[in-house]
C-alpha cells in the first residue's frame, strides 16, 4: 500500500499491500463528514487499511472516532464513499455490523452483572442463538484472560479488567474485523503491554484484520503491520510499518562541544543533520554516511562521546511530519522519496 | 516491530489458523434483525423481573405481585366460605392496583433503560446489526410484557378461586365471560403504562431520579385528577343537585358533568376508568364518572399521551446513538 496524498483521488493502484497482504478490509474514496454547524470531522479521506493489524493514528479530533461510527454504518458522510469487507457503509450498514466487532474508546459496561453473563448477551445481540453465545462468551472471556474472574461482576474488575471484557464482547460474535477505538485507554504500564500483546495475538493467531485506533504512537509501532496517520480529517500518511521504520534508520552523534560547527559541516558534505536535545540526528543513505560523519568529525578534530545507530520511534517521525501536514509541500515529497529508497 | 508477517498475513478466511489458544470460528446460523429483537425484548423482560441480576433486584417484582394477588387470594377463600365472588375482574382492587403499578413501573421502568444510559453500554448495541429505532422498541415490547404479566397473574388466579368455588358449567361461563374484559383491560393498561414509564426513565440516566421522575409524574397527575374531580363531587353536592350512592356523575348537571369529565382527563388511571367505563364497565371503583359520549376523548387522549411517549423514547434513542 502506498501512502495515497490526500487531495480527494482515489488510489488508483490495486489496493494489496507489498508484503503480500490481502486486499483491503476498509477502503475509502473522497470521504468528507460535516458536522451541522460546518465542523469538518473528515476532508476527503481517501485510504485503504489491509489486513493484519494497522493503526490508526490520530490526534484527539483528528477524525478517529467519525471515522469508525462512518465505517460502521451509523454515520451518513457528507460525501465520498466507504467500503468495510467489501460492502457499503451507508447501504449495507447493518451487514457490516454484523461482520465488524467494535470495542468503543470510553467505558461502556455495566457493573451489576457478570462478564460472562454481559458477554453472552452481546453475543445475542450480535446474532448469536442462545447456546452459542453462551460458548463463545465462554471462549472470547477465555481469549482475553478473563477464564478464571468470568463469574465476578463487572463492577469489581480492575480497569485493565474492564478493557478485556470490551475486547471479548468485540470477539463473541465472530467477527471479520476488529475496530478498536484505543484500546489501552487508562490503563498502566503493565496493562497497555498485556493489551496490545493481546491485540498482537488476535491478529496474528486468529487471523482477524484489525484496525487499532490511537493517538499514542509509540505502541503502534510494536504491534502494527501497518500504519494510516489522520489530521483534522486528512490523510496524513498511510504505509506498512516497514517503510515507516526503514525511511527513520538514523545515526545519533553526540560531541562534547562544537554541535553547531559540526552540522555545518556534514551540511557541507550534503547532510541533513538535525539537532535531538544535545546531539545531532543524521539520516542514512548508505554506507557513505557512516564515512561522510567520521571525516567531518575527523576534520574538526571534535570529541566523539556517542556515534549510534537507531531506529526512529515512529512518534519522532510524527514530530516532523507535523510541519509538513499540507500535502504536496517540498519536504512531504522528500520523505516519500526516502521511503522509495 | 515484532509481528511475523508471514503470519498476520494469512487470509482468515482459509479457516482460520489454530494455534494453542484455539480460535475457533462460528459458522452455525445467525438471528436476523427480528430475532436480535425478540432477544433483546427477552432479555429486558427478564430485567423487569430480575432475571440474572442479584436477589435485590427481585424484591421489589415479588413483593408486587404478591401484593396484587392478594385480593385473589382473598377472593377464593370467601367464595370456599360461601360467599359470591367479592373482587370484580375488570376493576379488580383499583387502589391496591394504581398504587402497586406505579411503583412496579417507577422503579422497573429505570431497570431497563436507565441503567444502559448510565454504563453507556448504548454504542454496543448500536454497533450490533440492527436499525435504530430497534433498540427502544425491543425495551417496549419487553416492558409491557412485564406489566401485562403482573396485571394478568392476579386475574387468572382470580378465575382460578372462582372457578373452583361454583358449580356448573353455566357458572363457570359466566365467570369465563367476566374474565375476558378485565385480560383485555390489561393490554391497554400495559402498552399505556409500559411507553409512559420508559420514555420518563429515559430522560434521565440517573436510575433515582429516573425513578423520581416516573413516581411523581404518575402520583401528581393522578392526586391532581382526584382533587379536580372531588372539588367538582363536591360543589355539586353544594349546588343542591341530588348525587345519591351509586355511580359518580351520572345524576349531576350538564355544567358540572362536563367539568368533572375533563378532569378525569388529567391522569393514566383515571383515563383508564373513563375508557373502560366507555367500553362498557359497569362495576365502579374510582370518583370518574362515567364518560358517556365524551369517552371518545379518554380514549384519544390516551392514544395520544402512548403516542407522544413512544416517539419521545425513540427520539430520545436517536439521539443517544450519536453520542
Amino acid at each position: 500500500m502506498r501512502a495515497s496524498p490526500s487531495e480527494g483521488q482515489a488510489d488508483p493502484q490495486p489496493l494489496t499491500s507489498p508484503a503480500g497482504r490481502g486486499a483491503a478490509v476498509i477502503e475509502t474514496t473522497a470521504l468528507t463528514k460535516v458536522y451541522p454547524g460546518n465542523v469538518t470531522a473528515l476532508a476527503g479521506l481517501t485510504v485503504a487499511f489491509p489486513s493484519g493489524v494497522t493503526g490508526l493514528i490520530g490526534a484527539n479530533g483528528a477524525g478517529k472516532s467519525t471515522l469508525i461510527k462512518v465505517l460502521l454504518g451509523l454515520l451518513e458522510p457528507t460525501q465520498g464513499a466507504a467500503k468495510v469487507l467489501g460492502h457499503d457503509c451507508v447501504k449495507d450498514g447493518m451487514k457490516i455490523r454484523q461482520l465488524v466487532g467494535y470495542m468503543p474508546e470510553h467505558d461502556c459496561l455495566p457493573t451489576d452483572i457478570t462478564a460472562t453473563e454481559f458477554v453472552t448477551h452481546m453475543g445475542r445481540m450480535s446474532g448469536l442463538p442462545a447456546t452459542a453465545a453462551r460458548e463463545r462468551a465462554a471462549e472470547s472471556l477465555r481469549h482475553v484472560g478473563l477464564h478464571e474472574e468470568r463469574y465476578r461482576q463487572i463492577g469489581t474488575y480492575s480497569t485493565g479488567m474492564k478493557q478485556r471484557v470490551k475486547l471479548a464482547q468485540a470477539l463473541a460474535g465472530d467477527p471479520r474485523l476488529l475496530l478498536l477505538d484505543e484500546p489501552t485507554n487508562g490503563l498502566d504500564p503493565a496493562g497497555r503491554n498485556a493489551m496490545l500483546e493481546l491485540i498482537e495475538r488476535i491478529g496474528a493467531e486468529f487471523g482477524i484484520p484489525i484496525v487499532v485506533a490511537s493517538h499514542l504512537l509509540g505502541e503502534i509501532e510494536r504491534i502494527c503491520d501497518g500504519l494510516v496517520a489522520i489530521e483534522a480529517g486528512r490523510l496524513l500518511r498511510a504505509d506498512t510499518m516497514d517503510s515507516f521504520t526503514r525511511a527513520s534508520q538514523t545515526l545519533l552523534i553526540e560531541v562534547d562541544d562544537g554541535v553547531d560547527a559540526l552540522r555545518a559541516e556534514l551540511a557541507r558534505r550534503g547532510l541533513r543533520a538535525r539537532p535531538y536535545q544535545r546531539a545531532l540526528l543524521v539520516p542514512i543513505g548508505g554506507d557513505d554516511t557512516y564515512d561522510a560523519v567520521r571525516d567531518a568529525i575527523a576534520a574538526l578534530g571534535l570529541p566523539l562521546s556517542r556515534l549510534e545507530q537507531r531506529r526512529h520511534q515512529v512518534e519522532e517521525i510524527f514530530r516532523d511530519d507535523d510541519r509538513i501536514a499540507a500535502p504536496g509541500s517540498g519536504e512531504h515529497g522528500e520523505l516519500e522519496a526516502a521511503d522509495v529508497r | 516491530m515484532s509481528v511475523d508477517m508471514s503470519s498476520a498475513g494469512r487470509p482468515p478466511a482459509a479457516g482460520g489458523v489454530i494455534h494453542d489458544l484455539g480460535y475457533q470460528r462460528y459458522d452455525g446460523p445467525r438471528l436476523g434483525r427480528a430475532g436480535i429483537v425478540a432477544a433483546l425484548a427477552w432479555h429486558s423482560f427478564r430485567s423487569a423481573y430480575g432475571f440474572s441480576r442479584g436477589a435485590k433486584a427481585k424484591i421489589l417484582p415479588v413483593i408486587a405481585m404478591i401484593a396484587l394477588c392478594l385480593p385473589a387470594v382473598v377472593n377464593a377463600f370467601a367464595m370456599s366460605r360461601g360467599n359470591p365472588r367479592v373482587v370484580d375482574y375488570d376493576t379488580y382492587s383499583p387502589v391496591l392496583r394504581d398504587l402497586v403499578l406505579t411503583v412496579f413501573v417507577a422503579v422497573q421502568a429505570p431497570e431497563l433503560v436507565s441503567r444502559d444510559l448510565r454504563s453507556r453500554v448504548l454504542p454496543l448495541y448500536f454497533s450490533r446489526p440492527i436499525k435504530p429505532g430497534d433498540y427502544p422498541l425491543a425495551k417496549y415490547l419487553g416492558f409491557t410484557a412485564a406489566i401485562l404479566v403482573l396485571f394478568e397473574v392476579p386475574l387468572l388466579l382470580l378465575y382460578g378461586g372462582s372457578v373452583a368455588n361454583v358449580h356448573g358449567g353455566s357458572a363457570v361461563w359466566a365467570q369465563t365471560r367476566a374474565l375476558i374484559p378485565g385480560l383485555l383491560l390489561g393490554l391497554m393498561w400495559a402498552v399505556s403504562l409500559a411507553a409512559i414509564g420508559l420514555f420518563l426513565a429515559s430522560l434521565s440516566a440517573r436510575r433515582g431520579l429516573a425513578t423520581g421522575t416516573v413516581a411523581i409524574v404518575l402520583l401528581l397527575t393522578y392526586t391532581l385528577a382526584e382533587i379536580l374531580l372531588q372539588i367538582e363531587t363536591q360543589s355539586a353536592i353544594n349546588s343542591g343537585v341530588a348525587r345519591p350512592a351509586g355511580p359518580p356523575g351520572a345524576f349531576a348537571g350538564p355544567r358540572v358533568d362536563l367539568a368533572e369529565k375533563v378532569a378525569g382527563l388529567f391522569s393514566p388511571f383515571t383515563l383508564f376508568e373513563g375508557v373502560r367505563r366507555w367500553l362498557g364497565g359497569t362495576s365502579t371503583a374510582d370518583n370518574v364518572p362515567a364518560p358517556g359520549a365524551f369517552g371518545v376523548v379518554y380514549a384519544l387522549v390516551l392514544i395520544a399521551i402512548v403516542a407522544l411517549s413512544l416517539s419521545g423514547l425513540a427520539a430520545r434513542y436517536r439521539r443517544a446513538r450519536l453520542s
